[in-house]
């Protein structure tokens, strides 16, 4: 790869919204959940041209609505760019054989088609969570998921626990990430070894060199959280579903209408 | 093959539950759990997201193999809720997968090696789990006849068009067609080979995550010292709170087979209204008085208060900690001043903020805040509580000097404007000043605050460039919304013999530019030449000294570390020993595990790996970070020295005062820009 090529690559960034405020920002952080979650699973009873180009659309509304510019889209390696290019010419080439499973299709283009539509499903799935994350303060998903978890308490699960140890994970995210961005800068600066080191010793190296790190962290984190004398709340405000949410879950449900009886 | 672990692991965790409801997470256990599933949702998204990392999505097993070896399985369970929501959230059912996938494979082996059973253990558990998940895989794939039908004639035609077009070359022609015939009679059958494949795969991933952990455990074992005995979430925090009026006797503390105490006897009482000052240096045991202020118990002498300490509890104990990062547990400024209050509790939280210099601050996420401000919302937070007793421990060690003292203006006004007794544990003795009372802990070290003779700016000005920064600017996250400058049209050159002293406040773009000046990272525009080619293009040339020394020691002895950062081999004693006596340090601690080792002692190591290849330009991040004013003079001593060999030298630090011997030139970045370049050429 060219130097120049390097620099102007653009980085992915995960977790990190766009600024706001918009129509998508404001939507409650439980309903983008359930919608992510709602349509997912459409997508897997009923992967079909209808379900994947309404999701497309579902993705691109919220993109115009949210203020997400093309440039948050990460720079795509050509390494990804070249296996969709050779995925594409061995199913047009395949295009005469018979498809076993699928003997309806057309005869000729109907390998590529459902090589297209499995490329398109993961495109689509990737680009329903980036909209969600692009859109949601990290910090108002952990006290959704409790809100939403509550009917799961009936089953005696500790789910407010869990929404804790989310809160906590997202916080101890970009620490982690810190450490070991300087961890591997440190790798890099150093010389190679003159001795002979097997795959599995270096692995075994990085991996306690990493997991250390990670275990001092949490080993402060716990004591921080024992000066606080435990868990308890985990959020200041009180976000709550409005008039907003109830329409995107109306939109959402009609896709699911379109789809399954369409 | 699990020798050395007895049949009760020695660190791992068994829990108490006295003071919270039975059953709830431990602040221990949670804290462990975040992190775990911090580090399996980022292997998990990684490897669905970049194109390459599928190799590593494995790794993720490990966190969740230490996890499960320490700890019960409701803890491994939140872990894996936890990492699940993220690799979903961000990678779909793909990134939901890959983490669960790590999530058993760590889990089977962690807890297969908690009860201290072998390999056949992990086998027979990996093959009936293997069995389950066979099972259900096939079972959501019936299900799913429209995902499956196109699936498998994705798979199919990808693998006929292949057989297609090399069907005319001689040999692969042959062999692609078997392979073509082979795969469209697994696809006619799919449920049996789809679920052998699933079973083997979770055979192959159990025991790869097994063969990774067993290594890593033990090596975790040998490098640090994880016990959960003396921290805090050992304290039994069940009694009423009533700290106050607390007396110490003679209190002191020795760890379990030390031959000295790590707190020498020591008497004190606090109380309501009273301010009192703790100073010491490094290694006086400041940090263990903490933790027998905040219950742990002493292993000599006595300690007597009317109720029980009250852990972040109303009218109890609350503790402002060194690490500013670690101990903000809320994501915004507000969830942290709340964070761990009962759901009930009321709180002005913009008069708190106020009242540390935070007002307006509320909205604003914890991530992005600097060192100062961090530990006057650690403050605030500890402030929400009313408590009755604060302990603040060492708070102003990883700050910088503008920072500093807006924390301790907060801490000096707190007796006054609170009902509260006030420990401020301190090795900077200016920060006692304004204390009732000063509690001094180990021997009396006299510090000279001006040890070195200033190296003679003249003596190095006539050398030839070496490093030239011309015209140097930085973006983070270049041509996306996040996009945001860092260095703006910075240029200087040093010339070889230089000692130059790169001072900004926090975000001014001191660490990018040393990170360009490394190599480690190539500017947005403009260039940074070492002898006249990119530094980029010379990784190892400049040698990078973290201000987390810790990081660049990745062995688990300082004399391995040493011979890892010199590129010797570790056999090598007489060169380990010649680098560890360039920096002042004896050859017995070639021997010591890097874990033990006091702050400063962790740069000289550092430094000793980097001086042994003579590097053509040095750059020391916050050198002085951390250490106490004894520790800084030896260091500023022992860099001087090293400067007058002839060393070129960069060193990135807010500390000038004390710096300015050392480095002759002063350059100041604000905001990314150069502000001035100062050359005291006249001394």
């Amino acid at each position: 790869m060219s130097r120049r090529g390097r620099r102007n690559r653009r980085p992915l960034m995960l977790m990190r919204p766009v600024p706001g405020p918009s129509p998508v920002h404001n939507l409650w952080a439980g309903t983008k959940l359930l919608v992510v979650l709602a349509v997912s699973i459409l997508l897997t009873i009923s992967p079909s041209w209808c379900a994947i180009g309404l999701t497309a659309s579902l993705i691109l509304l919220a993109a115009l609505l949210g203020g997400i510019s093309y440039t948050c889209i990460p720079s795509v390696p050509r390494s990804i760019g070249l296996i969709v290019v050779v995925g594409s010419v061995f199913t047009i080439v395949n295009g005469g054989a018979p498809n076993l499973a699928l003997g309806s299709v057309t005869v000729g283009l109907g390998g590529f088609l459902d090589f297209l539509r499995v490329t398109a499903l993961g495109l689509v799935l990737l680009g329903l969570g980036a909209v969600t994350t692009w859109t949601t303060q990290i910090a108002d998903i952990a006290p959704a998921v409790a809100q939403l978890g509550r009917p799961l308490r009936l089953l005696r699960l500790p789910v407010d626990d869990w929404a804790v140890t989310i809160a906590l994970s997202f916080r101890m995210f970009p620490m982690l990430a810190e450490e070991f961005r300087l961890l591997a800068a440190a790798r890099r600066l150093q010389p190679p070894s003159p001795e002979k080191r097997s795959r599995r010793v270096e692995l075994a190296d990085l991996c306690t060199a990493a997991m250390v790190i990670a275990l001092r962290r949490a080993n402060e984190m716990g004591d921080a959280i024992a000066a606080r004398g435990g868990a308890g709340r985990i959020s200041a405000g009180s976000a709550r579903p409005g008039w907003a949410d109830a329409l995107a879950l109306v939109v959402v449900a009609a896709m699911f209408g379109l789809v399954l009886t369409g | 093959m699990c020798a050395g672990f007895g049949s009760v692991p020695r660190w791992s965790v068994r829990v108490r539950s006295a003071g919270l409801p039975s059953g709830g997470m431990q602040p221990a256990e949670l804290a462990q759990a975040a992190m775990t599933a911090a580090l399996m949702g980022a292997i998990g998204v990684a490897s669905i997201v970049i194109p390459g990392a599928v190799v590593f999505a494995w790794l993720g097993a490990v966190p969740m193999g230490v996890l499960s070896f320490r700890h019960r399985l409701g803890v491994g369970l939140a872990a894996a809720v936890a990492a699940g929501l993220i690799g979903f959230l961000v990678a779909g059912f793909g990134g939901l997968i890959s983490v669960l996938t790590c999530v058993y494979m760590g889990a089977i082996a962690g807890q297969v090696k908690r009860r201290g059973r072998g390999v056949a253990t992990m086998l027979s558990v990996a093959a009936g789990w293997g069995i389950l998940v066979a099972i259900f895989c096939v079972g959501v794939f019936t299900a799913t006849t429209y995902l499956r039908r196109t699936v498998i004639a994705a798979i199919s035609s990808n693998v006929g068009g292949f057989a297609v077009l090399v069907r005319e070359i001689p040999i692969v022609g042959a062999a692609v067609g078997a392979f073509h015939r082979a795969v469209e009679n697994w696809l006619i059958h799919w449920p049996l080979f789809f679920g052998i494949g699933v079973w083997l795969i979770v055979m192959f991933g159990t025991s790869f995550g097994w063969s990774v952990l067993t290594p890593v455990l033990r090596r975790i074992e040998e490098v640090t010292d994880l016990t959960i005995e003396g921290s805090l979430s050992a304290i039994d925090n069940s009694a009423p709170a009533g700290p106050l009026p607390v007396v110490l006797t003679d209190v002191s503390y020795r760890y379990p087979g030390a031959d000295h105490d790590t707190l020498e006897p020591v008497s004190l009482r606090v109380d309501v209204g009273d301010h009192v000052a703790v100073t010491g240096a490094n290694g006086s045991g400041k940090t263990t008085l903490m933790r027998i202020l905040a219950g742990s118990r002493p292993t000599g002498g006595s300690v007597q208060r009317p109720g029980g300490v009250g852990l972040g509890q109303l009218a109890g104990t609350a503790l402002v900690l060194q690490h500013a990062e670690s101990q903000i547990l809320g994501l915004r400024v507000a969830d942290d001043v709340v964070w761990g209050l009962p759901h009930d509790r009321q709180i002005d939280v913009e008069a708190l903020l106020d009242e540390v210099g935070l007002a307006g601050m509320a909205d604003r996420d914890t991530a992005g805040l600097s060192g100062g401000e961090l530990q006057r919302l650690a403050v605030a937070s500890a402030l929400a509580r009313q408590p009755a007793l604060l302990v603040a421990d060492e708070v102003t060690t990883m700050v910088d000097q503008g920072g500093r003292q807006a924390v301790i203006k907060v801490l000096d006004g707190l007796t006054r404007h609170h009902r509260l007794g006030l420990v401020h544990i301190t090795h900077y003795p200016e920060e006692a000043a304004s204390a009732d009372r000063v509690v001094r802990l180990g021997p009396n070290r006299d510090v000279d605050p001006a040890p070195a003779a200033p190296v003679a700016a003249s003596q190095t000005l006539s050398g030839p460039t070496i490093l030239e920064v011309n015209d140097v600017s930085f973006d983070y996250a270049q041509g996306t919304p996040w996009s945001r400058p860092a260095l703006r049209n910075v240029s200087f050159t040093v010339t070889a013999g230089e000692g130059v002293l790169l001072c900004g406040g926090n975000g001014s773009g001191k660490s990018t530019l040393a990170w360009i000046m490394a190599g480690l990272q190539q500017p947005t525009t403009g260039e940074c030449l070492l002898d006249g080619r990119p530094t980029s293009e010379q990784l190892g040339a400049v040698a990078l000294c973290f201000q987390a020394a810790r990081l660049q020691l990745l062995r688990g002895r300082a004399g391995a570390a040493v011979a890892a950062l010199a590129g010797f081999s570790s056999t090598d004693t007489g060169a380990i020993e010649r680098a560890l006596a360039s920096v002042r340090l004896g050859t017995e601690i070639a021997d010591v595990l890097i874990d033990r080792l006091s702050g400063g002692q962790l740069r000289r190591v550092a430094l000793a790996g980097l001086l042994a290849r003579a590097p053509r330009l040095l750059i020391l991040d916050e050198p002085l970070a951390g250490l106490d004013s004894a520790a800084q003079a030896d260091l500023i001593d022992l860099l001087v020295r090293i400067r007058r060999q002839g060393q070129t030298m960069i060193v990135i630090s807010h500390d000038v005062s004390n710096l300015s011997p050392l480095c002759p030139r002063t350059i100041e970045l604000e905001r990314g820009s150069l502000v001035s370049a100062v050359r005291k050429d006249q001394e």
